[in-house]
């Protein structure tokens, strides 16, 4: 199934150090730091994304305040805007953007789910249109690799077959993981700059825990500096989500952070940390942002609620963000009420709530990971949901119990 | 040079320079107790719903030396005119308003009952009441109402009701009693806010702007007479609506601040309105600007223009696909937050890909422009060398801003006068419109020897490799 023999391989070097800390004694959850070309990422870190090299309204400062050390650009978005000539005049997505810190590009292949209507996969890549002008475009593993190359991200993806995990077609299914080994190889060979940008492999393979396993033997082989699995959160089960992670982490290596990609709510970043990943992605926080949502420690909110027009607490109490922060603090101090008043009404308010929830899931990490230093994170994992349904345990959702359970940790426990 | 000074409860303005009481350009201070000072002539940040449009408060803070900000009372009123601010529980001193905005507490915090600019009410004003469009609809806002919630506020400065006919010009019957109305809420203001009556520990310490409408002055001398002497002593400044009303405004008043509401065009009509002997200026310019994806770039006084050459432009479209590749600042040597971190291909590219940071960084850069703009004039009119530099800025700069070639943010209802009916719309539609090339690509694909979308079927008959 493989285009290259393991003796033909080209070596694949590495611009990433990962030096991991501290495992959990009970879970598979466990603490590194990333040590990347742009700066030292501590793991498990969640990334916000800033498709377009723009993290929504918000200024360089303001990200960096948020504590971002890593976050997302879009391969696909950047390939149409500005473009690859661009990009190469201007010495890549870093300086365009004047980000000084870590950037890590998707590869444009989870466009192919998102637009599956307008794309066509074959061997050679992924015909679509483009969303901009409509004009028919083919993107290659090689174009992916090249683009990724001119943006200069500090981790790269490769280009994978990502179908729906939801699709009843068992042989398309086995066709995207097996071609998305296939391509692989094709971003080894395209890949031009192994010395300064980590190219990963995504495991493929649906819902299918034997496909996943068969995916990361032939993966793992290929020696990238990281591992993503790929083709989740579309809309899968729970359960089954943390069975794939669950499987997939127990094939994989200890030595290479694991990518979980296009994960998400603080649920699932919690019990997928405790199933051994170490990054997550998501838009949500950033996305909810501009419709009002504000992440905090007892769920979520809608601020554009009327209950919230005068409503002075802080979004989250105790929250150290720019905008929670009590102005004694050197904060804005703002409240419930005027994040109210603003919310979809003028674009400051959709900047100050992505500070705010980007904030907030960069501080969750950050307890996240305190915890597995600590070797607490069990305790940490069960105060969490308790937060989050007010103690009562016949409201945590029975995938996260049993996930859990799965790692060895019994989250009903007192 | 004469030094006059104006004194209200907690404001002190004074005249630095100038060559006469009325109708020339000067240069003040204008003192609030606990706030910084500020130095006129200067424009007045407008802020829509708290907020200066798409700087957030911590960039405000930060990276931009905003310092005076204008607030319209209808944008904090909802239902039944009730205002959350009038909830919030703050220190004796403090002003509710200011801590809703979260604005800091250096900016002088100045309260107007519309916004600016207001767009055109239904419904009309009344003899005790104005039209106000809140987040909730149209309503009356009660001369009574403003007058409590100036005290309940606690803005450092606050702009007096008036009469105003806005979207078209007032007919003769109508502008007598804008006069009327206008002079009846003055009066009643500072009559409850200043009077005798009131005890001195209940005066309100907030400076009142007696309006001066946008009429001739002699639809208005028996107003002016009574704010030249009846109500003089309790007058903080006086709020103009039109650069034709500076010419009239009596000396006796000569040493009050005067605040512009006009929308100049550029910063050429800036200069006349300066000339003129305004004050403080609202600038709507700036975020229009903003928003069209213009970087400001001009400076007073103008730089030697090179030898007779095409006047400069005042300032750069950064739609334009020039810049696609140009990694210079939006303005060469510029110190404004947007210049220093980030250049001219990061802008094009923004506005291209309609990110909101776009409009945050251009408008930090834009309040900039202005800064130093004012600055410059500043300067000038104390080396009394305005006039002469007025002329040399004409000559040299292009006569009006550049145009744009992109469209900006989504407008709000109340950023923007409703359409008439069966207008086109002012965006064009985002969704599905793709669905026109959808069909012409799956009818491409259907002259493809195999129309099946499955990838081996395609491969096989070469289909990938032909785009």
């Amino acid at each position: 199934m493989s285009t290259t023999t393991e003796s033909t391989r080209k070596s694949m070097p590495s611009a990433l150090t990962f030096e991991r800390h501290a495992k959990c004694s009970a879970t598979k959850a466990r603490a590194s730091t990333l040590h990347l070309p742009h700066g030292d990422v501590p793991l498990p870190i969640f990334m916000p994304v800033a498709t377009q090299a723009s993290l929504k309204g918000l200024t360089y400062d303001q990200l960096r305040d948020t504590g971002c050390m890593l976050c997302l650009n879009n391969t696909y978005h950047l390939g149409l805007k500005p473009g690859q000539e661009v990009l190469d005049a201007v010495g890549g997505a870093h300086k365009l953007q004047g980000w000084d810190r870590n950037l890590l590009t998707d590869s444009g292949g989870f466009q192919m789910v998102s637009l599956l209507k307008l794309a066509t996969v074959t061997e050679e890549g992924v015909r679509f249109l483009s969303p901009h002008d409509g004009s028919p475009m083919l993107l290659t593993p090689e174009h992916s690799i090249s683009l990724q190359n001119s943006i200069g991200s500090d981790i790269i993806m490769q280009l994978d077959d990502v179908i729906a995990t939801t699709s009843p077609d068992h042989a398309r299914i086995k066709e995207a993981m097996e071609r998305s080994i296939r391509w692989l190889d094709r971003c080894i060979d395209a890949h031009q700059y192994p010395e300064r940008q980590n190219l990963f492999c995504i495991i493929q393979g649906g819902l299918d825990l034997e496909l996943r396993k068969q995916c990361c033997e032939e993966m793992v082989a290929r020696d990238t500096p990281g591992i993503a699995i790929g083709g989740l959160s579309g809309g899968e089960a729970k359960e089954e989500f943390c069975k794939v992670v669950d499987t997939c982490t127990s094939a994989l290596p200890d030595n290479k952070p694991r990518y979980v990609m296009g994960v998400g709510y603080p649920e699932d970043i919690v019990v997928a940390v405790a199933l051994g990943a170490d990054m997550f992605d998501c838009v949500w926080p950033t996305r909810t942002a501009r419709f009002g949502q504000a992440i905090v420690s007892s769920g979520t909110m809608n601020l554009r609620n009327k209950i919230y027009a005068e409503d002075f607490t802080p979004i989250d109490e105790g929250c150290t963000c720019t905008c929670c922060r009590p102005t004694d603090q050197g904060g804005l101090g703002l409240t419930k009420a005027y994040m109210h008043h603003v919310t979809a009404k003028e674009t400051v308010g959709a900047h100050l709530l992505s500070i705010h929830n980007v904030h907030f899931m960069l501080n969750l990490m950050g307890n996240v990971r305190q915890a597995i230093l600590e070797d607490r994170y069990p305790a940490f994992v069960r105060d969490f949901f308790s937060m989050i349904y007010d103690g009562d345990k016949s409201k945590y959702p029975g995938w996260a119990v049993g996930a859990l359970r799965g790692v060895g940790m019994d989250l009903l426990a007192d | 040079m004469d030094r006059e000074n104006t004194r209200s409860v907690n404001m002190t303005f004074s005249v630095l320079g100038s060559s006469g009481p009325v109708l020339a350009p000067r240069v003040g201070k204008l003192a609030i107790a606990g706030r910084k000072a500020l130095a006129t002539p200067h424009y007045l940040p407008v802020t829509s719903r708290g907020v200066v449009p798409h700087i957030s408060q911590d960039n405000v803070r930060n990276e931009t030396d905003i310092n005076a900000l204008y607030a319209g009372l209808e944008d904090f009123l909802g239902k039944h005119n009730k205002s959350p601010v009038n909830n919030i529980s703050v220190d004796a001193n403090e002003s509710p308003l200011r801590k809703f905005m979260c604005a800091s507490p250096d900016s002088p915090l100045i309260l107007g009952p519309r916004r600016f600019p207001a767009i055109a009410c239904p419904p009309v004003n009344t003899e005790t009441s104005i039209a106000i469009s809140t987040s909730d609809g149209y309503r009356q806002l009660p001369g009574e109402q403003y007058i409590q919630t100036i005290r309940k506020f606690k803005p450092d400065l606050v702009i007096g009701l008036a009469d105003m006919v806005l979207g078209k010009p007032p007919g003769n019957k109508r502008r007598g009693k804008m006069v009327d109305r206008t002079h009846a809420y003055t009066r009643d203001a500072l009559d409850k806010l200043y009077g005798d009556a009131v005890p001195e520990a209940e005066k309100c310490p907030a400076g009142y702007f007696a309006p001066i409408l946008p009429l001739d002055n002699t639809q208005q001398t028996l107003y002016l007479d009574d704010l030249e002497t009846e109500f003089r002593s309790r007058l903080a400044g006086l709020a103009l609506y039109e650069s034709a009303s500076l010419s009239f405004i009596p000396e006796s008043l000569g040493a009050l601040p005067r605040i512009l509401f006009s929308d100049p065009s550029g910063p050429h009509e800036v200069l006349r309105e300066i000339s003129l002997g305004a004050d403080l200026l609202t600038l709507p310019f700036i975020g229009v600007s903003s928003d069209a994806g213009i970087a400001l770039d001009f400076t007073f006084p103008a730089p030697p223009q090179e030898n007779g050459n095409e006047p400069i432009a005042l300032g750069i479209d950064m739609w334009s696909s020039q810049y696609a590749k140009d990694t210079s600042a939006l303005r060469e040597g510029c110190e404004c937050y947007a210049c220093r971190r980030h250049h001219r291909a990061y802008f094009n590219h923004l506005l291209n890909a309609k990110e909101m940071t776009a409009w945050a960084l251009l408008q930090m850069h834009n309040f900039h422009v202005l800064d130093l703009f004012f600055q410059g004039v500043r300067e000038s009119i104390q080396r009394g060398s305005f006039e002469e530099d007025v002329k040399v800025f004409n000559r040299v700069y292009a006569s009006t801003l550049p145009e744009s070639t992109g469209t900006g943010p989504r407008l709000r209802g109340y950023q923007f006068p409703s359409a008439l009916t069966n207008q086109p719309r002012r965006t064009p539609r985002v969704y599905g419109r793709l669905d026109d090339a959808l069909k012409k690509f799956q009818d491409s694909q259907s002259s493809v020897v195999t129309p099946d979308t499955d990838a081996d079927g395609l491969e096989q008959h070469g289909f990938a490799f032909k785009v």
